[in-house]
């Protein structure tokens, strides 16, 4: 018999399980549960296929009457009388729970807290996120002053709590360059940071976070998040790992951001744009949005195992982005700690399980489009094609053959146009769907009874219609489920702050944190939903408020009261993302090109000499022109070989929906922005940049112009002379190696060789240039520059 | 009293712990013992501010083996021209397949009623027991006391990454943790200099499942496989580019720190001084890893026996990096050698012409590396693992009617070789039947393989976790049906 052992996490709750006052009201949601769930679900709990003794304390019912035994669980009032209290506080090891070879048993806090909540009567209640969401009042705060919108009123009233205040306002220059690596995923144009700086108003505030919003980078911006949750990627995966067009889809996302589509429609048209009266061309691509999944064209494989891997994936990632919820545990058995049984489970894979897609290689079924390019060339071609038949039509019998071969041929080219083949979901007719089955622990071919599709009874209790894909987000986005919002404004509230006002932005189930503030969390979701889910204006609520504007620097003390900054005392500061490290190198370097959409882009790698196992190459040519210098976000993504840089700063792969990046700080990394040659050709173009650009165009004017490019603001005196330092040490060294000075400045790049005019550039030049791109190198390295501070 | 391992209270926990020491020994509930006691110390144990989330970290449970060399022979060697000697194949051959096997079998390519195939070379037998090895392997069979050999190996997978995937991460598809981050995680490592989980790729493809097979999965990318070369920059962007010699790298990273020591008075964020850290640690890497991974330096016996040719990039190489590695104080050395998918649709992956060759380039440097590790001191505490990821069938896969010989991918029972690492030397385990089609005796399931491994580094397969997506992930899976097989551990 196969007998689940699942090792408990140790859960530290921030409003958790500390001893509180005697009198106090013990939380059920907040303290009780936690420790219920992370000790005993496992077996007392949702499962019933492994459930001991017949002894659940999910529910308050049966937590109350007891299992086999006939003992009662919990005595309102009685904890001598409660089983429940008897058992975890046992030293008999045949009595304790949970058994000694299970877990460690309980902890005396937790021991007492248990102890209280059943004297104060051993109340349960729904567990926080399943509760409706209320909108809750402004919470009272004595410094009236502070807040700048309703945000600032809840993290004030736990600060006020903690007698804690918060940061002060950060300095101008800093807050720029936070709202645009936040709103738009780029460093601010030393221009845009004076002009802001030499007039800091409310009004100025407000205008440029609108610009922002409005501005085409920003889109591009939050679409890489989504394409995390989406797991957009350019290729199948699995041993093949063939590359399949799917970048109409990125495309529509980076669109859907910019053009603020509701997120009620936004996931509408990705779960179910097919299902809708009349789709447009548009809304059949969003449905791409599932079809990310991967398809396994390995010889041999069999096509219903992959395909059914797919639902399996589809299931999982639609009930991770929309509902915070981990679904995949009810795959091969009962939830062990929330409400998901093996049937919900299957219920809702029987949603997805009528799509078309089977595993095929070419994709099928897919839209088909052309390029604007193709469409053009098809013209072209079509144009010649009827001249050359008007032609056919006049001409005498001699010419006529030599016409008709050059038609025929001119057709033959126009029909090699293909199309880019986008997959799409599309269900099964009528006629043909399938019948679903519970997979008997989790396995495709073991298959169990027979379950009709339908939404997760413990939101949907009413509804006895037939459950399509488009039921099904209607339902996601209806107030029947209090899921959806809270999550999406916490994910949010997490790529701005760095961490969620639910940490665990993936599980807002009972194994998952609690929200530090509750109440924020709520009033968010129901600005959100008020505001006609609109992104751009859930963004600006937030980057509009003062919690957002404070500082990041920290005491020691304050270290020590608030040390992850769950209070919020201070600003936010986390490390950016692989593809931002690019993009602002990129930037900073005036490398970048400003161009978005199209097919993805290679730009350099170092090759490996190695193919994937059954397909091609893993090495490419970069792409030409100004494609080498796109946004990181258009990199190609193939899946077994995540673009080296992107993997040294955490990138994912793509294979599965990822909802929060681990940030690791490591020596790998550190190569890569140090060594790598597309980021030292930015070190390179950085300082001929600054060469060019800087007005004095003396050292200590290129310095500070420098430190406005990257991180828009001026060095402070000593680190002034730090780099002026390095620079003279960096020449007197070029100065006797010019060789090495010529191989700094140049790199691979001939036509950096000689000036404007076509002369050879003079050595005290080229000397100038190797220093100022060890300069550069340095300042692109800088823990500020990897930095959202 | 079961030692703890690492609870991280969350994902995010996991990389904010590892911020400072400091840090990591308060919010983490720390296990995996003393964090400040190295056990295995090889180097000297660096000041505090160095011990990071690679540290090197004591194991719960007795250790058997320190490190790791898995020579993972991708795409699966055949077992019956290798280890499995049938004589009854040789009687059969050519018969048609009895019925019985085909029943509810589902196979990767052979189409209709397949034919016996006998064994495609000759078998003699070696060592003290006179165990019978295949002619095309002599170095590994002069090395035959050395090797624990199980027979009865099965799997549930029979595509090539789906199997890849189930033995190296516990799980058929992409995303989770693979076996050598799982051991570095667990323990670190000995040279903080160098990685800590080194792989390398040979015979010019990636595997299967590519760089998932030594993925962190949902680990923290710390504990991913670091891809190294044995021809080249062994570490991608190790080298400074050019122009910027070792005195410049240091100016340069002299004057970084001094900026960023700034940047940590004014903001007080510890993760600025972890920077510091690694930028320090990378320079250090850039000193001592081309040292390491540079085979020049070994003697000309040594080059030869082996089958070294340095500055190229072959197995041989790969197998003397990894003694070199190994005795560096790296934890986990992981070789995939592309080619053994022997289904004899042609010349080029059959078993007459193609399987001869692959040994031919593999033989020799995985029996000397045992001989090598044997000598140095090296092999007691490092196991040694050779394999692929399923084995092949007794048929003849015949695929579109070829002529050449091969055999089609099998779930049901393959061969893994072990030495070290205290692992029972010229010791055999599990035995086939007749046609070697199933396991009769002493299965050993992937899932046993893993927990039997990790036991052997001193790890609890049981208790080895991480929480993601609400459950606590482990190597072996949510179940316990996966046993430390103790009959194979000396």
């Amino acid at each position: 018999m196969i007998r689940y052992r699942i090792i408990f996490m140790t859960l530290i709750v921030a409003v958790g399980t500390q001893v509180c006052l005697a009198d106090e009201k013990i939380s059920f949601t907040h303290q009780i549960r936690p420790i219920l769930s992370k000790n005993c679900f496992a077996c007392h709990g949702p499962d019933e296929t492994h459930r001991e003794s017949g002894f659940a304390l999910h529910r308050e019912e049966s937590a109350r009457s007891g299992g086999e035994s006939g003992r009662r669980g919990i005595v309102s009032g009685s904890p001598s009388e409660s089983e429940l209290f008897r058992r975890i506080q046992s030293t008999d090891d045949d009595e304790r729970m949970p058994p000694a070879d299970h877990a460690e048993s309980l902890k005396t806090v937790e021991i007492e807290l248990i102890r209280r909540w059943i004297e104060q009567g051993g109340e349960f209640d729904v567990h926080w996120s399943y509760r409706p969401i209320i909108n809750p009042e402004l919470p009272k705060v004595t410094n009236q002053s502070w807040p700048k919108n309703g945000i600032d009123y809840f993290i004030l009233q736990r600060l006020e709590a903690a007698a804690l205040e918060p940061a002060a306002e950060a300095a101008p220059e800093r807050i720029v360059r936070r709202l645009y690596l936040d709103l738009i995923g780029l460093p601010p144009p030393p221009e845009k940071v004076a002009e802001f700086s030499a007039n800091p108003t409310a009004e100025n505030y407000e205008r440029m976070v609108d610009a922002l919003l409005a501005n085409p980078a920003y889109g591009e911006h939050w679409a890489r998040m989504w394409l995390d949750l989406a797991r957009y990627a350019d290729s199948q995966g699995y041993a093949e790992d063939n590359i399949r067009q799917i970048w109409l889809y990125r495309d529509w996302v980076i669109r859907a951001f910019n053009r603020d589509l509701p997120f009620d429609q936004f996931t509408i048209e990705q779960l179910a744009g097919d299902l809708l009266p009349n789709p447009t061309e548009d809304q059949l691509i969003a449905t791409a949005f599932h079809r990310n999944t991967m398809t396994n064209s390995e010889g041999g494989t069999d096509d219903e195992e992959f395909r059914h891997a797919a639902i399996v994936d589809r299931t999982a990632t639609t009930a991770t982005v929309w509902m915070g919820t981990t679904f995949g545990c009810a795959q091969c058995h009962s939830h062990k700690f929330d409400p998901i049984s093996h049937q919900d489970y299957y219920r809702m894979f029987a949603i997805f399980n009528q799509s078309e897609d089977s595993d095929m290689d070419n994709n099928y079924p897919f839209y088909e489009q052309f390029t604007p390019q193709q469409t053009a060339e098809r013209e072209r071609l079509q144009f010649a094609i009827n001249e050359i038949s008007k032609q056919i039509e006049i001409a005498n019998e001699a010419d006529k053959a030599g016409l008709v071969v050059r038609r025929d041929q001119l057709a033959n080219q126009r029909n090699q146009v293909s199309p880019i083949t986008v997959p799409i979901m599309r269900d099964l007719p009528t006629e043909g769907r399938r019948q679903t089955h519970i997979a008997v622990g989790g396995a495709f071919y073991n298959k169990g009874e027979v379950v009709e599709a339908a939404l997760w009874p413990e939101f949907a209790k009413a509804a006895n219609q037939r459950v399509d894909r488009l039921v099904m987000a209607n339902w996601l986005m209806s107030e029947e489920n209090p899921l959806t919002a809270r999550v999406a404004v916490n994910r949010h509230w997490e790529k701005i702050f760095g961490r969620g006002i639910v940490e665990t932005s993936e599980d807002f189930g009972s194994q998952g944190s609690v929200p530090s503030h509750p109440e924020l969390l709520d009033w968010l979701a129901t600005e959100f939903r008020a505001g006609g889910w609109s992104m751009k204006q859930l963004c600006k609520l937030i980057v509009m408020s003062a919690t957002y504007r404070q500082d990041s620097r920290v005491t020691k003390e304050i270290l020590a009261r608030d040390p992850d900054n769950r209070l919020l005392s201070r600003g936010a500061r986390y490390r950016l993302t692989a593809e931002q490290i690019r993009d602002i190198s990129l930037a900073t370097s005036g490398l970048l090109s400003p161009k978005m959409y199209g097919p993805p882009v290679r730009p350099p790698q170092p090759k490996s000499g190695l193919s994937a196992a059954f397909g091609g190459s893993l090495d490419w040519d970069p792409s030409p022109g100004e494609d080498r210098y796109r946004r990181g976000l258009y990199t190609l993504v193939r899946r077994t070989n995540l673009y080296p840089s992107f993997m040294a700063f955490d990138g994912t792969n793509r294979t599965t929906c990822t909802v929060r990046r681990i940030n690791t700080n490591t020596p790998v990394a550190a190569f890569v922005t140090l060594n790598d040659p597309a980021f030292v050709e930015c070190a390179r173009s950085l300082a001929l940049r600054l060469q060019k650009e800087s007005v004095g165009n003396n050292q200590s004017d290129r310095l500070a112009l420098a430190f406005r490019l990257v991180l828009a603001r001026n060095p402070s005196e000593p680190e002034r002379t730090e780099l002026e330092d390095l620079l003279t040490k960096q020449r007197n060294h070029y100065r006797e190696r010019l060789d090495e000075a010529k191989a700094l400045a140049f790199g691979d790049s001939a036509d950096l060789q000689t000036n404007g005019e076509g002369n050879p550039i003079a050595d005290s030049e080229i000397i100038e240039l190797a220093s100022w791109t060890v300069i550069a190198n340095v300042l692109l390295n800088l823990d500020e520059t990897l930095t959202r501070n | 009293m079961r030692p703890q391992q690492i609870q991280p209270s969350s994902i995010r926990d996991a990389s904010v712990q590892f911020q400072t020491r400091r840090h990591f020994l308060q919010k983490c509930q720390i296990g995996l013992g003393a964090i400040a006691a190295a056990s295995f110390s090889t180097q000297p144990v660096r000041g505090d501010e160095t011990r990071g989330p690679m540290a090197p970290r004591k194991p719960p449970l007795p250790p058997r083996a320190k490190n790791v060399i898995y020579l993972h022979m991708a795409g699966s060697p055949s077992q019956f021209e290798l280890f499995d000697y049938k004589p009854e194949l040789e009687r059969l051959h050519m018969q048609p397949c009895p019925e019985s096997l085909l029943a509810n079998q589902k196979f990767a390519f052979i189409k209709g009623h397949p034919k016996i195939l006998g064994p495609q070379t000759k078998f003699q037998q070696f060592g003290a027991a006179g165990r019978y090895f295949s002619e095309l392997i002599p170095n590994m069979a002069s090395v035959a006391d050395e090797w624990t050999i199980v027979r009865s190996m099965v799997t549930d997978q029979f595509n090539h990454a789906p199997a890849e995937l189930f033995l190296h991460t516990g799980n058929a598809r992409s995303g989770y943790g693979s076996f050598g981050s799982w051991v570095t995680y667990g323990l670190g490592t000995e040279n903080q200099d160098l990685p800590g989980f080194v792989v390398f790729v040979s015979g010019g493809n990636n595997p299967a499942a590519g760089k998932a097979v030594w993925g962190n999965g949902f680990l923290p990318g710390v504990y991913q496989g670091v891809q190294c070369r044995s021809g080249g920059e062994p570490i991608l962007f190790l080298s400074n580019p050019k122009g910027i010699d070792t005195s410049t790298r240091r100016a340069s990273l002299d004057s970084l720190n001094r900026l960023n020591q700034m940047q940590a008075q004014a903001f007080g964020d510890p993760e600025t001084l972890t920077r510091i850290e690694q930028y320090e640690l990378a320079f250090r890497m850039q000193t001592s890893a081309p040292a390491t991974f540079d085979i020049s330096k070994e003697s000309k016996e040594t080059l030869e026996a082996y089958g070294a040719e340095p500055e190229k990039s072959s197995f041989a190489n790969n197998c003397l990096m990894a003694r070199r590695l190994v005795e560096s104080g790296v934890r986990f050395v992981q070789l995939f050698d592309w080619g053994w998918d022997v289904h004899g649709t042609g010349p080029n992956d059959d078993l007459n012409h193609h399987l001869v060759q692959k040994c031919k380039e593999t033989d020799r440097p995985v029996g000397t590396l045992i001989k090598d590790l044997k000598q140095r001191g090296l092999l007691d505490e490092t196991l040694v693992i050779w394999g692929g990821e399923f084995g092949r069938t007794s048929m003849n896969e015949a695929r579109g009617g070829s002529k050449f010989f091969g055999r089609d991918h099998h779930p049901h029972c393959f061969t893994m070789l072990f030495a070290g690492g205290g692992m029972k030397p010229g010791f055999d385990f599990g035995t086939t039947d007749e046609l070697g089609y199933f396991v009769t005796e002493n299965k050993v399931t992937v899932r046993d393989l893993q927990a039997t491994l990790l036991r052997l580094l001193g790890l609890d397969p049981f208790r080895l976790s991480f929480p993601f997506q609400g459950l606590n992930h482990r190597l072996i899976g949510p179940t316990d049906e996966g046993k430390i097989r103790e009959e194979l551990i000396s």
